[in-house]
C-alpha cells in the first residue's frame, strides 16, 4: 500500500512539470503539426528568468512565477515570427523545420551561456515547507507546480474545447485555407498559441529549476519525456495528453522506486513508447504548416 | 620524424575526417533516403564502448592488431544490428516517429554506458584501450592512425558516390522524395530503407570503435549531442543532397573551429575551457537556421542529374 500511495504521490507531484510543458508542446503540435525541439529551450529560459528575477531582485519564488512565464511567453512568440513563419513563408519542408528547431534549440542552449554565464545557479529562496499527503512528504513548491497543472489543464482544456478562440483553434488545424476564408486570422490565433505554450514551458521550467539546479540542459534532460507523452497521447487529443502524462509518471516513479538504478526507469519508458509508437503506427500526412 | 607536426593538429585532423566519415553516412541517411537520424551519435556510441568492452575486459589469446580488428567488427556489427532493429522500428514511422526513435536510441545506449559500470566503467570511464600497433612516438601512432580512418572515410566516400551513380541509389533516391509512387512500382521500399540504415549504422559504429582506441579512455560525456551536431551542420551546409556536400560543409564548419580557430588563432588562454565551445555550438547552431531557411540545399546546391534536367526542361 505504501509503494502504491508513493508511486501515485511522488509521480503527480514531480513530474506535473513535465505534464504542463507537454500540454504546451502539444498546443503548437495540434496547431502546426510542428515537433518544435527548441521547446525544450523554453523550459530552460523559463528558469533562468526565473532564477534571475529571483536573486536579482530578491523576489519570493511565487512572485517571480507570472513575470517568468510573460517573458518565456514572449520568447516563444518571438522564435516564431523571427524563425519559424519567415521559414514557412519560403515553403521550407516538415524536415526541415524539424532541422531548424534543432539549430535554434543548440543556438539557445548554448547563447544563454553569454548572457547567464557558464556556472550552475541556484535559486535565493528559502527551503520550501514540507507537507504530507498519504505519508509521502512533499514540498511546498511541488504542490504548486501540482495545483498549477491541474487548473491550466483544466483551463486550457475549456479554453480549446468550448471558448470561441478554441474553435479558431481547431478550425486553424484542421484546415488553415477554409479557416481563413472563414474570417478567421491565422497571425492572431497562432501567436496566442505560442504565447500560451510558452508560458506553460516557462512554469515548468520555474518549477524544475527551484527544485534541483537551473543549467543549460535542463529542458533538453526532459524534452524526450515531453515528445513520447505528446506522440503517444495526441491521439486523444489535449486530455490524452494530459491522462498519458500523468500515467507516465506515475510509472515513471513505480518503476525508480522498484529498480536499482533510477535510470532504467527512463530505459523502460523510452522502449515502451516507441514500441506503442511502432504497434500504433504514426503515417500521419507530413502536415508542415507552423 | 614528424617534427613539423603539431599534436593536436593531428587530433583536430582526426576529429575532421570522423565528422566527414558520420556527415557522409548521414548523407545517404538524410540526404538521399529522407531519415533524418537525430541519433548517430547513438549508433557511433554503442560502436565505441562495444569496442572497449570488448577490447579491455575479455581475455583474448592474440593480441594487436587482430585483437583490435576482431573488437572492432563485433563492434561493427553490434551497431548494424542495433540499426537493423531501430531501422525496423522507422522504417515506416513519419518523421516525428523517426525524431522520437533514435533520439531515444541515443539516449538509451548513454543511459546504458552510465548504468552498466560493471562493463563499461559507467561515470568513472573505461581505460586501457591503445592504436593497434606501435611506430614509436605517440605522434607517429597517431598520425598513422589517422591515415588508417582517412582510408577507411575515402571508402565510405567511394561508396557514396557509387550509390549515386547505380540502381540501389536511384532506388533511395525515389524513396526519399516520392515512397508511395516507388511502392506503386512495386519496389520494397520497407526493406530498402531497413538494409540501408542497418549498412549505415554497422559503418557509423566502426568510426566510432575507431575513435576509442584514439581517444583511449572511453566517458560518457563523449556520446553527447555535439557529435550529431556537427555531422548534420557539416551536411547541411555542404548540401544534404551532394556527396561532396558533407565534406565541403565539416571543413567549413568542424575544420574551421577545431582546426583554424583552435589552434591557429591567437586566442587568450581561458577562451578554450568554455568560450569557444560555447561559441562553436551556437555558431552551428545558428548555421542550420541560416542555411535551411536561406538555402536549405546547402552551398553545393541540388544534385548533378537535377541540375541536367533543370537546364534541359526548366525549373
Amino acid at each position: 500500500m505504501d509503494f502504491i500511495a508513493q508511486s501515485i504521490v511522488i509521480g503527480l507531484v514531480e513530474q506535473a512539470p513535465l505534464v504542463l510543458a507537454a500540454i504546451g508542446f502539444a498546443l503548437i503540435y495540434r496547431l502546426s503539426g510542428l515537433i518544435n525541439v527548441a521547446y525544450s529551450e523554453t523550459l530552460t529560459l523559463g528558469a533562468y528568468f526565473a532564477m534571475w528575477l529571483s536573486t536579482t531582485f530578491a523576489l519570493d519564488f511565487y512572485a517571480v512565477l507570472v513575470p517568468a512565464a510573460i517573458l518565456s511567453g514572449l520568447l516563444s512568440v518571438a522564435t516564431y515570427l523571427l524563425i519559424f513563419r519567415p521559414a514557412k513563408r519560403r515553403n521550407v519542408g516538415t524536415l526541415e523545420m524539424i532541422i531548424i528547431s534543432f539549430g535554434l534549440s543548440i543556438f539557445l542552449r548554448h547563447g544563454l551561456q553569454f548572457i547567464f554565464g557558464y556556472r550552475l545557479h541556484f535559486f535565493d529562496v528559502p527551503a520550501p515547507d514540507t507537507v504530507w499527503v498519504l505519508g509521502v512528504g512533499v514540498t511546498s513548491f511541488r504542490l504548486l507546480a501540482f495545483a498549477t497543472v491541474v487548473i491550466l489543464s483544466l483551463l486550457l482544456y475549456l479554453f480549446i474545447q468550448r471558448s470561441r478562440y478554441g474553435l479558431q483553434v481547431r478550425a486553424l488545424a484542421s484546415d488553415e485555407q477554409l479557416a481563413q476564408v472563414s474570417g478567421i486570422r491565422p497571425l492572431v490565433v497562432t501567436v496566442m498559441i505560442w504565447f500560451i505554450a510558452g508560458v506553460a514551458g516557462g512554469l515548468a521550467g520555474a518549477f524544475l529549476g527551484v527544485g534541483s539546479s537551473v543549467g543549460p540542459l535542463l529542458g533538453w534532460r526532459e524534452f524526450l519525456f515531453i515528445m513520447l507523452v505528446v506522440l503517444v497521447g495526441m491521439r486523444w487529443g489535449l486530455g490524452g495528453v494530459i491522462l498519458v502524462g500523468v500515467g507516465a509518471g506515475i510509472a515513471l516513479t513505480a518503476m525508480a522506486l522498484t529498480f536499482d538504478q533510477v535510470l532504467y526507469a527512463d530505459l523502460v519508458l523510452i522502449i515502451a513508447f516507441i514500441a506503442l509508437l511502432k504497434w500504433r503506427g504514426t503515417r500521419l500526412t507530413e502536415a508542415a504548416k507552423v | 620524424m614528424l617534427d613539423w607536426l603539431d599534436s593536436f593538429l593531428v587530433s583536430g585532423l582526426f576529429d575532421v575526417v570522423m565528422i566527414i566519415g558520420l556527415a557522409l553516412l548521414l548523407h545517404l541517411q538524410l540526404g538521399l533516403t529522407r531519415i533524418a537520424n537525430f541519433g548517430i551519435v547513438g549508433f557511433w556510441g554503442l560502436g565505441m564502448y562495444v569496442f572497449g568492452v570488448l577490447y579491455v575486459r575479455v581475455d583474448w589469446a592474440f593480441g594487436d592488431p587482430w585483437q583490435f580488428i576482431v573488437c572492432a567488427a563485433l563492434a561493427a556489427l553490434a551497431a548494424g544490428v542495433a540499426g537493423l532493429i531501430v531501422g525496423w522500428l522507422i522504417a515506416d514511422l513519419n518523421t516525428d516517429g523517426v525524431l522520437v526513435a533514435t533520439l531515444g536510441f541515443a539516449a538509451a545506449v548513454q543511459i546504458l554506458a552510465t548504468t552498466e559500470d560493471d562493463l563499461t566503467g559507467g561515470a568513472r570511464g573505461l581505460g586501457g584501450l591503445r592504436i593497434p600497433f606501435d611506430v614509436g612516438k605517440v605522434k607517429e601512432d597517431e598520425f598513422a592512425w589517422l591515415l588508417a580512418l582517412t582510408s577507411v572515410v575515402v571508402l565510405i566516400f567511394l561508396y557514396a558516390w557509387r550509390v549515386h551513380r547505380s540502381p540501389y541509389g536511384r532506388l533511395l533516391i525515389a524513396t526519399g522524395s516520392n515512397e508511395a509512387l516507388a511502392r506503386s512500382l512495386g519496389k520494397s521500399t520497407f526493406r530498402t530503407k531497413l538494409w540501408m540504415f542497418a549498412v549505415t549504422s554497422g559503418a557509423m559504429g566502426l568510426l566510432g570503435a575507431m575513435s576509442g582506441a584514439m581517444v583511449r579512455y572511453l566517458d560518457v560525456g563523449n556520446i553527447g549531442i555535439g557529435v550529431t551536431l556537427a555531422a548534420m551542420v557539416g551536411l547541411v551546409l555542404g548540401g544534404t543532397v551532394r556527396v561532396w556536400g558533407a565534406v565541403v560543409g565539416v571543413l567549413l564548419t568542424v575544420g574551421l573551429f577545431d582546426i583554424v580557430v583552435q589552434i591557429y588563432l591567437p586566442l587568450p588562454r581561458e577562451w578554450y575551457t568554455q568560450t569557444i565551445p560555447v561559441l562553436r555550438e551556437v555558431i552551428f547552431g545558428a548555421t542550420l537556421i541560416i542555411v535551411l531557411v536561406f538555402r536549405p540545399l546547402g552551398l553545393l546546391g541540388d544534385m548533378r542529374r537535377d541540375k541536367l534536367m533543370g537546364k534541359i526542361h526548366g525549373k
